[in-house]
Parts: C-alpha cells; structure tokens; sequence
C-alpha cells in the first residue's frame, strides 16, 4: 500500500509540474542556483585536494628540505637573501654525517640554460645536479628507461634523465634513450625520463632534468649557487628526531654561535598544507555563505509555490478527502511534490555545471595553467550529496503547505469553486 | 433496546440520535441541525427534501462522516462515529460511502477511468485490480466507451455516471447524492434517476438530496427538513414505478 501511494503521488507531482511548467522552473530557480554552488564549490575542492595529495605524493610527506629559502616564506624575503649559500662542501659534509636519515642527498640548481636535441632547443627548465640515491625517493620515479647508477655518480657520467615535459618538447614523444642532447656545448647521453608529475602548485616538477652532480659541477661551475639537501625520513613518525639532528649538524657545519638565528630554513610538506588549508577555508566560506543564502531563496521560491498550488488545488484536496485520502496521504503528495520540484531544480543544475566544468576544465588551463588541477567531470558523489541536499530541502520547504492542505476541512475544501 | 433488536436482523445501517450542527460565526451560532433521530435500513431509498438552508447538505455530510456532528450520536454499523479519529473516518468514507454530488467533483486532468480508480489508490489496490475494478464500474454506468475521456470531453450527464461510477466502485454500503441532478437537465437527470434505481433494486442503499419532487418520488421514503428538524418522515406510497429508458 504504501509503495502503490508513493508512486502515485509522484504520478501526481510530475503531472502538477507539467501543467505549470514555467512556474514550477521559476520556483526551483533558487535551488538550481544552491545546487550549482555547492556542486562547484565541491568541485574546486576536491581538485585542489587532488592537487595537494598529488604535490605530497612528489615531495613525499615524509621528507625534509635543507635550503637557503624558506618556502611557506613566512619569513623576510629580503633576511633570506641576505643569508650565506650553502655550499657543495658543506652539503656533502651533512649528507655524510646526518644518522637518523634513511636518505640525504645535495641537490644543485641552474636555470635559464638551453637544451639541444638536433635541430630542437628548449628553455625554460632547470639542471639539477644530483646523487644517485635520488632515484629512491618519489620524485625519481623514472616513466622510461631509467635513473643513473652509482657508478655513472661517482665517476660524473655525462648522462641525462629529463623531466616530462622536456621530453615533450624536444622529441616529441619519440624514445629518448640512448638519444644525445647538448648542454652548454657539451653532449649527454638520455637515459630515462621522469613520470609525469606536474600539479597545479608543482608545474616545474615536469620541467626538471637531472644528472649527477660531478657533471653537473663541469659544465655549471663548482660554486655560486646554494645547494640544498632532500632528506628522506622512511616514515613522517620520524621527522621530528630527524629535523632536531639537522638543526644541530647545520648549525655546526655553518658555524652558528649559541643565540644566534639559522641562516637556513628546513621545509617539509606541512608548509603547503597550511598554505592550502587557507584556500580550502576560504573557498568554504564564501561558498557556504552563498549556498545557505541560496538555499534559503531556493526554499521560499519553493514554499511560496507550494502554498499557490496548495490553494488553487484546495476542491481536489476536498475529492481526494471525500474518497478516503487521509491526512498523511495528503501530507505525503505535497511533501513529494515540493521534493521533486526541488530535484528537478538540481537536475538543472548537475546539467549546467556538468557543460560549465566540462568547458571550464577543457578550455581554461590553456590560458591559465595554474587552473590545470580541474577535474573535466563531477565526481559522482558530489551529485549523490546534493540530490540529497535538493531533496531534503524541498521536503523541509514543503512542510508548512503539505500540513495546511492536510489539515483542510473537506466539507470546506469541496465548497471551493475551482 | 429497540436498536438491537433491529440489529439482530441484520438491517440497520445508520442509527443517528439527538444529532446537533453548531456552526460560531463570531459572536452568533448558527444552528444548522438542531435535533435530528434517524434510522436508516440496508436498501433504503431517502430523498431529503426541504427548502434550502434547512441543512440537507449538513445532515447527508454528517452521514456520509465527511463532518462531525457537534453534539448526538451517531452510530454507522455500531461503530460510534462521534468517537473516530480523521483517519478512521477517511477509511470509513473510502470504504462504506460513495458520493455523488451536484456538481460532479471529478478531477479535471484525469480521464474518466483514473477518476473512477481515486478511491482504489486511497483502498490500496494493486494496479491491475484497479483497473479491472474501474473498468467494471464504467460499464455498470454505460461509459464502457469513454474510459480515457477527461471531465471536459463529457456531457453534464456522462459526468455524472462517471461520478456515480466512482461512488459505486468501492461496493460501498451507501451511497450519497447530493443534489444529483441540480446541475442537468430534466431529461438527463432522469437517465441518472434511473441508474440509481438500478442499483437500489440491485441491493444498494441510496440517500438523494434534492429540491425536486420528480427526483424524490423515486425513492421508498421521503424526509422533509425545515430549520434543521425533521418536519415529515414517511415512506413514499407514489414511488414511481421504472420509466421505459431504464426497463431491461
Ligand atoms: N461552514 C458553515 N459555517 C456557518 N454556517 C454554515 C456552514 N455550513 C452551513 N452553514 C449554515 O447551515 C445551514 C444549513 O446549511 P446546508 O448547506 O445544510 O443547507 P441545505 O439544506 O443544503 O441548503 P441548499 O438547499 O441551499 O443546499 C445554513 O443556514 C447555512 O448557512
Ligand atoms: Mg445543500
């Protein structure tokens, strides 16, 4: 019995919204606007949690970072120019001696060289002058061919893995290995080429190139530049023991006297997240404040339209009463009627935002890179929550009508004329 | 009690005693039924007559537990219907009571036959029974053709079958008709007069409302209401015999 009665009040719902069509759009209009700010608010999150886990997947959240910058940059950008390199020597000294580590490795970096491949030239990508170890951690994950060995370190072969996107550019999807590139007039032979990791916070990732430091020191010189150290943990339970022993042998291998500041910053992944947290935060809060907003003109389109339909239906309420409806069966069809109604607002919206984020996703990176995080479809549980949310707050905007059209007087309600 | 007696043969419908209707209209009372006793046997056939305003209307939705009485007792086949709750009272006019009215009461955007099948859905039949119940019922009122026609596409008097239709569907133990024929004209309202004395000489019990005398010399007994009384109450010796149309 109860199955047979919802089904027909969802017959009767549908067939009140197709005789008033354009009302029953105009009345669902503030929850068309609710839904699409919730299901693009979810959007823009969840892309940016994508983002962020990506990011942390590369840095790896168990690592940590020796360098001259800090890279929340909290701090005075001025104060950290003003601090001394980090030089090769003292990076190789703390690699040697750092204990509690699983890895640390000295990372040197150059900007703004060409890389030739034939007739093809790229800049625009940095040289990074590595130890072999630099194969074990995330961001050496190799998509082809491989990383270099330690004897290709130790003796500073003149061998070459390239970033994704450097790849792309200079052979066109073609295989690299075995291929030689010209760096600064010198040739190197490709051997790999590093997974495709680049995010929306990590886009130079993909534009990295990386060769063992002996190498790397002939072609760029052995000084001017700040090296910094990535230092693996084995697991983030360890960071904190890891980042007291750092702060000590840095200070030591520096110099430092008791009192005085680091002159070097040490960054793990916590930087970013905080950093993300504030996004995530604000882009929660404007969008919640809109949402309830729109829900609320969403529910009294919704309401309003209900009590119209209320009224104008007050003769059928009295026949339907007259042959036996009860006053829950009454309740019911109104409460079904306002939740379909706002479904059907969230229908519109999932169609509308579906094409918007389709496009926006497509077309939008091209111009604004940064914005490459953006997924081209909604996730499905995102439209599983807001046609709950859409359903949920028809029935609540139903309520107050569904209980006066329950609660009418059948005598009264069959007098009426329409 | 002079009342079980009646019961035990098994003919007493309606047992109504001392029933009032109070309506307040602000500071004034408006007595619509003032003392009204009344007895109404299974295959009874009542017109209620009396001029207008003397609560016709009143008296037959108090029977038909569309409304309440303000003070009396009301017992519909021994229950006490001044004790039940609204849902009980709904069950009760989805299953003992079919209604017919003056002015139709049918629902606008529904074809003929789902009009029929209202009172069904509100019953709890499955689908296929429905239709099969409907379909029957259609046919007892000779609109066996006009099952997916909507109100607007029928005469007055197709309407009304339609609504008799309705009425009937259920099997319920009464059937009430308010004014049946008010809106027809003399010719149609006499084709329903028939329908109605079909299904009286079919077992039903039937009350009519009705100004007319050409409409109340059908039934077996006529009651005549004046200022919410009962000013005459007698078995109608003219009840008119069947017209030629209705003759099998
Ligand atoms: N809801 C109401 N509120 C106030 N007074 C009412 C109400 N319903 C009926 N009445 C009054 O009760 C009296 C009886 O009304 P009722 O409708 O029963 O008369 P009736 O005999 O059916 O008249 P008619 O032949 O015109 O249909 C009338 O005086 C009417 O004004
Ligand atoms: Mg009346």
């Amino acid at each position: 019995m109860k199955i047979n009665e919802i089904t027909e009040n969802i017959k009767i719902a549908f067939e009140a919204m197709r005789v008033n069509k354009l009302r029953s759009l105009l009345a669902s209009l503030g929850v068309v606007i609710g839904i699409s700010f919730v299901i693009l608010m979810g959007w823009v999150l969840s892309g940016l949690d994508q983002a962020l886990e990506d990011t942390f997947n590369i840095i790896g959240t168990d690592m940590l970072y020796i360098d001259k910058w800090e890279w929340a940059g909290g701090r005075n950008w001025k104060k950290m120019r003003q601090r001394k390199n980090i030089t090769y020597d003292q990076a190789t000294e703390f690699c040697e001696k750092i204990k509690s580590a699983e890895l640390a490795i000295p990372n040197a970096r150059e900007f703004g060289y060409k890389i030739k491949y034939k007739n093809e030239e790229y800049q625009g990508m940095s040289f990074i002058g590595t130890k072999w170890e630099h194969s074990m951690t995330p961001a050496g994950a190799t998509l082809i061919g491989r990383h270099f060995t330690q004897f290709e370190d130790d003796i500073g072969s003149n061998v070459i893995v390239l970033g994704y996107k450097v790849h792309q550019a200079l052979l066109n999807d073609g295989d690299p290995v075995g291929q030689y590139v010209k760096i600064e007039g010198r040739k190197f032979l490709v051997i790999g080429v590093i997974k495709k990791q680049g995010t929306m916070l990590f886009d130079f990732v993909d534009n990295q190139c990386f060769m063992p430091i002996k190498a790397f020191q002939s072609v760029f010189g052995r000084s001017g530049r700040s090296v910094s150290i990535a230092i693996k943990a084995g697991s983030i339970e360890y960071l904190d023991e890891i980042r007291a022993e750092s702060e000590g042998l840095m200070r030591q291998i520096r110099n430092i006297k008791p009192g005085e500041e680091n002159d070097f910053s040490i960054n793990e992944t916590k930087a970013f997240e905080s950093t993300i947290e504030v996004l995530r935060l604000s882009v929660w809060g404007v969008g919640i404040g809109m949402t309830v907003l729109s829900f609320m003109v969403g529910m009294i389109g919704i309401m309003n339209i209900m009590f119209v339909s209320v009224t104008e239906r007050t003769k059928e309420i009295g026949i339907r009463k007259a042959v036996g409806a009860k006053k829950r069966t009454i309740w019911i069809q109104f409460i079904v009627e306002s939740a379909i109604l706002s479904f059907f607002g969230a229908i519109i919206a999932f169609v509308g935002c579906s094409a918007l984020v389709y496009l926006t996703a497509t077309f939008l990176p091209k111009i604004v890179p940064a914005t490459a995080f953006l997924s081209p479809v909604l996730p499905y549980e995102l439209l599983l929550i807001a046609s709950f949310v859409s359903i949920f707050v028809g029935m609540l905007a139903g309520v107050i009508p569904a209980v006066r059209a329950a609660n009418l007087d059948p005598v009264e309600a069959l007098r009426r004329e329409n | 009690m002079e009342l079980k007696e009646e019961n035990r043969n098994g003919t007493t419908l309606i047992e109504i005693e001392h029933i009032a209707k109070i309506y307040r209209m602000g500071t004034e009372y408006v007595h619509a039924l003032r003392d009204i006793t009344l007895q109404i046997n299974k295959n009874d056939y009542l017109a209620i007559m009396g001029p207008s305003g003397s609560g016709k209307s009143t008296l037959m939705n108090i029977i038909g537990c569309l409304d309440t009485p303000t003070k009396g007792k009301y017992l519909f086949k021994e229950m006490d219907v001044s004790e039940m709750t609204d849902n009980d009272l709904a069950s009760i006019r989805n299953k003992e009571i079919g209604f017919v009215f003056q002015t139709f009461n049918l629902l606008s955007r529904s074809t003929s036959l789902k009009n029929v099948e209202l009172p069904l859905i509100y019953g709890g039949f499955g689908a296929s029974a429905r239709h099969e119940k409907a379909m029957k019922a259609m046919e007892n009122v000779g609109l066996g053709d006009r099952v997916n026609h909507k109100p607007n596409e029928l005469s007055g008097g197709q309407r009304q079958r339609v609504a008799v239709a309705r009425a009937l569907v259920t099997e319920p133990s009464i059937i009430l008709a308010d004014e049946p024929t008010g809106n027809l004209d003399s010719k149609t309202g006499l084709e329903i007069m028939n329908l109605f004395n079909e299904l009286w000489k079919a077992g039903n019990t039937i009350i009519v409302v009705t100004h007319e005398e050409e409409v109340a010399r059908f039934a077996k007994r006529i009651i005549k209401l004046r200022d919410g009384l009962i000013e005459h109450d007698s078995v109608n010796h003219h009840q008119r015999a069947l017209t030629e149309e209705a003759q099998p």
